[in-house]
């Protein structure tokens, strides 16, 4: 982009302000930082506008210069056109300082591989000590003001890279005794001795020496970053945290200066704390902060250094002055402050937050400070707001509210009267004055009195309602204060039921101490004035909030006068979400012939097809189901049909789950009793399971459909007795039962699993025929032996046996069946497989590794099953 | 200890966004220290649109407070302090410090040197009263003698540059922006050597020294058995010393005559260099007694170029200037009234201005007024719903005068009439409005002899003193009235 106009440019400045992010996004973002760098350097553009383009830089380098590159760039670019200056004044000097320094510190640039740090930092320190730089920085009036900057840039940069300064300590100490600007060097040099400190302490070195080695860096030479790169990993807070707070981890205490170092420590402290009458207050505050931490936890290091300014201090109203003082209160406690001092400066703060010169943002900070007062032996828990115990009921008389304040200050006064009214009760009452619980009483009414104000503005009833939950927060245990406060809150209600929101907001978030007594006295007030008015919605709108299973028959009689006046879609909505809340809490009597009227009677088909899906709830769950199925509560429903933001909520709890199997099921080992065959599954039960529905499903159409089972209760760790799935054959053959599983969790949801196969095995169809019933037991089998024939098959064939021979193999496997016996040589078996086949096998002359079979059957189709069992036998045993 | 950003926003109801971002300027390399310090639970400082748009929902200040927000009207939502956490980006920016004056909304963010969460108290954040300052000076700056919204914007437009001198990298350097502004124009002056920051540069001219004392006296007066009437003095002392020499010594007294109150709650300004524990001790938190410390009161200081409030004082006089009752009652659509007021014998009788304001808040405009004055003229102003009883510059001989008569109101319509939240139903009170020149209700006054100049040349010492009635309420007497715990202690 060509060389711009001023007008040009501040057009181009304007619309970056506007929305930085969208300028920068747009073509024409690309490549404001560079045109901003060389229009810097450009003869037509004006001083003034050239300033502007830096207070630019100075705020979005980040934008700018988006990396550590460009950064060092620009921060290079900057100081070419700083030196480039002509000798005459310029007002380009110091913004350019201060942006080369911006760059770098935000850019992340500032190290010793950084060119532009190299030339900065000792172009900085040459022009804060006051050297003659040349006639190139300018004429001799601009370097007053220049060492100035130059100090501030120094400290932006030690407290971006704490330590950076730490060889240049004696040179600024030097330079503060002689004729250097005192603030901006006193700022500086008390920020880089207490990064020091705390850098040094946490190496566990001493001081050595740098308080008073006064050289100066050589100019060209190499700086040292040493301290900084220790430094580097722990950016340090300017000002500690409240109270002593990390006292191990800011690693001060174990500094130990030897005696010398103290000694020089203690000079430098006092050299700074001496001057700092001419420091700004906010400045003087600053050093207060550093110079606390600083010496804080440091041994041989007594506080009282800053003991000769504390009067003066006291005696001031500044923000800053007074907040310093509370820090060096909580840094040093007893060591600085005696129980007197601390009492003086509790009254200060006390007439300061009231005071009536003071504006309101100063007295709610002092309010804030009294409750957090850093007390030399606090009693209660730490970081809990609490009055201090030295501020007594006398001092807090001008710090109580009235209805005449600022809503902020109000609040801030309340909660000192709540905790005044607390200590009340556990000192008794003395009956003379006013008590602070009266007093509160008749504040809190006057709060009401205005919120129930029908012009009023939503913030009063916003004030009313923040002040009721401040009581209950700190005053639950109070009956003597929460009773009053519910019955007042009943008659605001009446007053303005367009509240109700307030209300609503309120039960939901405070505990039961005022929740239930007043749940139970706006149902009260609702319920007793049925009809028809204006304020039907909000009385819908408390009622769905407070109605539960007491006192029913009101409800129901509400709603169903109520029901005739919803005729419009909001209205009829918000009885549901009554009805509802009753469904909830287990109403039912009443409640079911309400929602049945409902469902025939609403306008709107949103709100028939809702009463009627909750009459279906109503009838079709159990009790504890319901509670699940309609909570938690859902807000009001979307303006989108009600019926689908209802799903949202529930549809979760009615809707069947697709979940990993919470048990395990295994078939187990079969006893062939009966008339059918019957699975034994053993469970195992993986996780707790109620009204478990298995299922099962035969692959193909060889069995008739299986029966589910039903089982209450599963829980891990509780034995459970096999289950028996009875089979209904309708061919002799194996297969595969699929599985799911339908259960509700304890969390109410139901659930539906799908679990491994179960295989159902040919020998798991094997039923024994009935006994005989004379005894002729080998005539029976001869019968059935000859009557497969000549419908049926007969088949020889090898079974081989295991070294245990065949008496072992007939026991295992075969017992059940087993017609005819002549161990260990001979035997008959009989096997009825349903629906209608048999198996007959005769097992005689067993030799040593095997025995002959010889088999009938009436079907054909199980001789091929057959043969594979009685092969697979031995390998079975 | 640092900001990290400030705004300065116009609060305009009625336009589509509400207000306006006049000012605002970031701090980079504080930001930058801000993610490190904050860690996970840093939130960037937004830009200005959405800035502006949480502030002001926050502050209550979009006119749509109509529906119920959780987010805002939450009753758990409690803030009691001028420290907002606001709602942007998906964060939560916190602590942002603001409050609203003059229409203008003066914000800024500190940093917080370590994690926002949990939220560390206020009071350990050491940028949070370097926060106020900033926006206190920025505010003194743009309304310390501005007149018109020219001037405003002029103010305006200086304050990058005087930011660039006060606050380069958000570390305040010197709340009091004046100052920066005349730094720069005195640039090209030398310093010699121990210059006060806070003093730019030096003055050259005829010495001379300036002491004003303005009491303004507050009360409470409710004409009730079990309600104890309340008053208050508070007194500012402004000095301009125009001295030459780099820190010339001033040592001002103020004194009491015999019957004097004793000054309370004594604040004084940063170049006060030392106090009297006297002065420091004596509180109105105390029970009053004739041991109190009454004076002189002696403050030594060395003066900055400007003129500056040297101190500010509390003081319970015996009685108030003047003490009266209103009685106010409804009867359908008209009320009666019936004022009296006297003024103490001990005042002094000439007043630059006196006169009585009777608000009717919540009512309709007044239709007509039949009303009997005893002694000065009454004004109506029929919309504003308001009476004004101009007493003039003397009470009569007898020092008591009195008002009473009917006031009958129209149809009440929202938009027009003043609403009032306090004044509901018979609750109502009259104002009183007054001053006196060349005079203190405590008697404080400077003495031109004890004024001591340790500079050269002998000054010109002028001292002035007046008293202003401020928060002067007088309460109708039949209706219940709001009390401060203080009225019912008696």
């Amino acid at each position: 982009m060509g060389p711009l106009s001023r007008e040009a440019w501040a057009q181009r400045l304007g619309a970056f302000r506007t929305s930085p992010s969208a300028f920068m996004a747009s073509p024409e973002g690309e490549d404001l930082g560079r045109d901003l760098l060389s229009e810097l350097r450009s003869e037509k553009l004006s001083e003034q506008a050239k300033v502007s383009l830096l207070a630019l830089s100075l705020e979005y380098p980040a934008q700018l210069w988006p990396d550590a590159a460009a950064a060092e760039a620009a921060a290079t670019s900057l100081l070419d056109t700083l030196v480039l200056l002509p000798p005459r004044p310029s007002a380009l000097r110091r913004p350019l300082l201060l942006a080369a320094t911006t760059a770098l510190a935000a850019g992340d640039a500032l190290g010793p591989t950084s060119g532009a740090s190299r030339r900065l930092l000792p172009l900085l320190l040459g022009l804060a000590s006051g050297r003659d730089l040349g006639r190139g920085f300018g004429p001799a009036s601009e370097q007053r003001p220049l060492q100035a900057t130059a100090c501030e840039c120094l400290r932006e940069l030690e407290s971006c890279k704490p330590g950076l300064l730490g060889g240049c300590l004696g040179l600024l100490r030097g330079l503060l005794g002689q004729e250097g600007p005192v603030q901006p060097l006193s700022l500086l040099l008390a920020l880089a001795l207490r990064n020091t400190l705390v850098i040094q302490a946490r190496a566990r070195a001493g001081l050595q020496g740098l308080l008073v080695a006064g050289d100066m860096p050589t100019a060209g030479g190499p700086w040292n970053w040493a301290l900084a790169e220790e430094g580097d990993a722990h950016l340090q807070p300017q000002a500690p945290s409240w109270p002593a707070a990390e006292e191990e981890e800011c690693g001060l205490a174990v500094l130990e200066p030897s005696p010398e170092e103290a000694r020089e420590l203690r000079a430098a402290v006092a050299q700074l704390l001496d001057s700092s009458y001419l420091l700004t207050p906010v400045a003087q505050a600053q050093l207060l902060w550093l110079l606390g931490w600083a010496l804080r936890g440091l041994r041989g290091q007594p506080p009282v250094l800053f003991k000769p300014q504390l009067v003066r201090l006291l005696g001031t109203a500044q923000l800053t002055l007074l907040h310093a003082l509370l820090a060096l209160k909580a840094a040093f406690g007893e060591a600085l402050f005696t129980a007197q001092d601390e009492a003086l400066l509790l009254r200060r703060l006390t007439l300061a937050a009231q005071h009536p010169a003071l504006p309101l943002p100063t007295h709610l900070f002092y309010l804030h400070c009294l409750l957090n007062f850093p007390e030399n032996w606090p009693l209660g828990p730490t970081g809990e707001e609490a009055a201090p115990l030295l501020l007594g009921p006398r001092l807090c008389r001008g710090l109580l509210p009235s209805l005449l304040h600022d809503p902020m200050a109000l609040l801030a006064r309340l909660h000192l009267l709540c905790l005044l009214c607390a200590e009340d009760e556990e000192k008794e009452e003395k009956g003379q004055d006013w008590s602070p619980r009266q007093y509160l009483e008749e504040l809190l009414a006057g709060l009401r009195q205005r919120a129930a104000l029908d012009a009023g503005p939503r913030a009063l009833a916003t004030l009313c309602f923040q002040a009721s939950y401040l009581v209950v927060h700190c005053l639950a245990t109070q009956p003597a204060v929460l009773t009053p406060l519910t019955h007042g809150l009943a008659r605001l209600y009446r007053a303005r039921p367009a509240l109700a929101p307030h209300f609503v907001d309120l039960l939901d978030r405070v505990g039961p101490e005022l929740g239930e007594p007043l749940r139970a006295v706006l149902r009260q007030e609702v319920v007793s004035r049925p009809g028809r008015d204006e304020a039907l919605r909000w009385h819908l709108q408390i009622l769905a909030k407070v109605a539960d299973g007491n006192t029913p028959s009101a409800t129901l009689g509400f709603l169903r006068a109520a029901a005739a006046h919803c005729t419009d879609w909001g209205l009829q909505q918000a009885l549901l979400q009554v009805c509802r809340a009753l469904l909830r809490a287990g109403v039912g009597e009443g409640l079911a012939d309400l929602l049945q009227a409902l469902a025939r009677q609403l306008e709107d088909p949103d709100g028939r097809d809702h009463a009627r899906l909750y009459y279906i709830l109503l009838a079709h769950l159990a009790g504890p189901k319901l509670g699940v199925a309609l909570g938690p509560s859902l807000a009001a429903p979307a303006l989108t049909s009600s019926l689908v933001a209802e799903n949202q909520g529930f549809a979760a709890v009615l809707m069947v789950q697709e979940a990993p199997a919470p048990i395990r099921l295994s078939v187990g080992p079969r006893q062939a009793v009966g008339t059918v065959p019957v699975l034994r599954l053993h469970v195992e039960v993986l996780e707790p399971v109620y009204s478990l529905e298995l299922r099962f499903r035969v692959e193909g159409q060889l069995y008739a459909p299986l029966g589910a089972i039903h089982v209450p209760c599963l829980l891990p760790g509780r034995p459970c007795p096999p289950l028996l799935l009875p089979l209904q054959p309708r061919r002799p053959a194996p297969t595969q039962l699929g599985v799911r599983a339908l259960y509700a969790t304890p969390a109410g949801l139901t659930c539906h699993a799908h679990l491994p196969p179960l295989p159902v095995n040919f020998a798991d169809l094997f039923l024994p025929f009935p006994q005989a019933p004379d005894g002729d037991k080998r005539g029976f089998f001869e019968e059935l032996w000859d009557s497969c024939l000549p419908k049926g098959t007969e088949s020889r064939l090898w079974c081989p046996l295991g070294p245990q021979g065949l008496e072992a193999l007939v026991s295992c496997h075969l017992e059940p069946f087993v017609v005819v016996a002549q161990p260990p040589t001979s035997y008959h078996v009989a096997i009825r497989l349903p629906p209608d086949s048999r198996l007959l096998l005769r097992l005689e002359a067993a030799q040593a590794d095997g025995v002959p079979v010889a088999l009938r059957t009436d079907d054909w189709a199980v001789l091929p099953l057959a043969g594979d069992y009685l092969r697979g036998l031995s390998a079975a045993v | 200890m640092a900001q990290r950003a400030v705004w300065l926003i116009s609060h305009e109801p009625g336009t589509p966004l509400c207000g306006t971002v006049r000012f605002s300027r970031r701090y980079p390399t504080v930001e930058k220290r801000a993610k490190v310090f904050n860690g996970t639970s840093y939130v960037p400082i937004p830009e200005d649109g959405p800035f502006l748009k949480a502030l002001l929902f926050e502050l209550r200040l979009l006119d749509d407070d109509k529906d119920f927000v959780a987010s805002r009207d939450s009753c758990s939502h409690i803030n009691k302090t001028s420290v907002y956490g606001l709602l942007v980006g998906g964060g939560e920016l916190w602590p942002v410090v603001a409050f609203l004056k003059n229409n203008m909304i003066y914000a800024c963010v500190p940093l917080v040197e370590q994690t926002l969460s949990p939220r560390p108290p206020l009071i350990s954040i050491s940028g949070i009263s370097q926060s106020f300052e900033l926006l206190f000076g920025i505010q003194d700056f743009l309304y310390l003698g501005q007149k018109n919204d020219t001037e405003l914007n002029t103010k305006l437009n200086q304050l990058p540059d005087l930011l660039l001198q006060a606050c380069p990298f958000g570390t305040l350097l010197d709340a009091n922006l004046q100052n920066s502004l005349d730094s720069i124009n005195f640039a090209s002056v030398t310093h010699p050597q121990k210059q006060p920051a806070w003093k730019v540069g030096t003055y050259k001219g005829k010495p001379q020294v300036s002491i004003s004392i303005t009491e303004k006296v507050k009360s409470m007066q409710y004409d009730k058995q079990d309600i104890a009437d309340t008053w208050q003095v508070v007194g500012a002392v402004t000095c301009k010393c125009d001295l030459e020499g780099i820190m010339p010594n001033v040592t001002i007294s103020l004194s009491l005559p015999t019957n004097g109150s004793p000054l309370q709650d004594i604040l004084v300004h940063p170049c006060v260099t030392s106090l009297d524990s006297a002065i420091l001790t004596s509180s109105s938190i105390d029970a009053m007694d004739d041991s109190a410390f009454s004076g002189p009161y002696k403050f030594p200081f060395t003066p900055p170029l400007e003129s500056f409030n040297l101190c500010y004082y509390t003081s319970q006089v015996p009685v108030p200037p003047i003490l009266g009752f209103y009685q106010m009652k409804e009867e359908e659509i008209q009320v009666k009234i019936t004022v009296n007021l006297k003024l103490h014998e001990s005042v002094k009788n000439n007043f630059e201005f006196c006169e009585a304001r009777i608000p009717f808040y919540n009512r309709g405009p007044i239709t007509h007024v039949e009303c009997k004055v005893s002694f000065g003229q009454l004004e109506v102003f029929r919309e504003k719903s308001l009476l004004i009883w101009i007493i003039g510059q003397k009470f009569p001989k007898s020092m008591e005068i009195s008002l009473s008569g009917t006031v009958t109101f129209g149809a009440k319509s929202h938009e027009k009439q003043p609403f009032d939240e306090i004044c509901i139903g018979g609750t109502a009170y009259l104002k009183l409005h007054f001053r006196i020149l060349d005079y203190t209700l405590t008697g404080c006054y400077a003495d031109q002899h004890s004024v001591q100049v340790f500079a050269s040349g002998k000054p010109k010492i002028s001292t002035h003193r007046k008293l202003i009635s401020s928060d002067y309420y007088i309460w109708n007497s039949k209706a219940p009235a709001p009390v401060t715990y203080g009225s019912l202690l008696l």
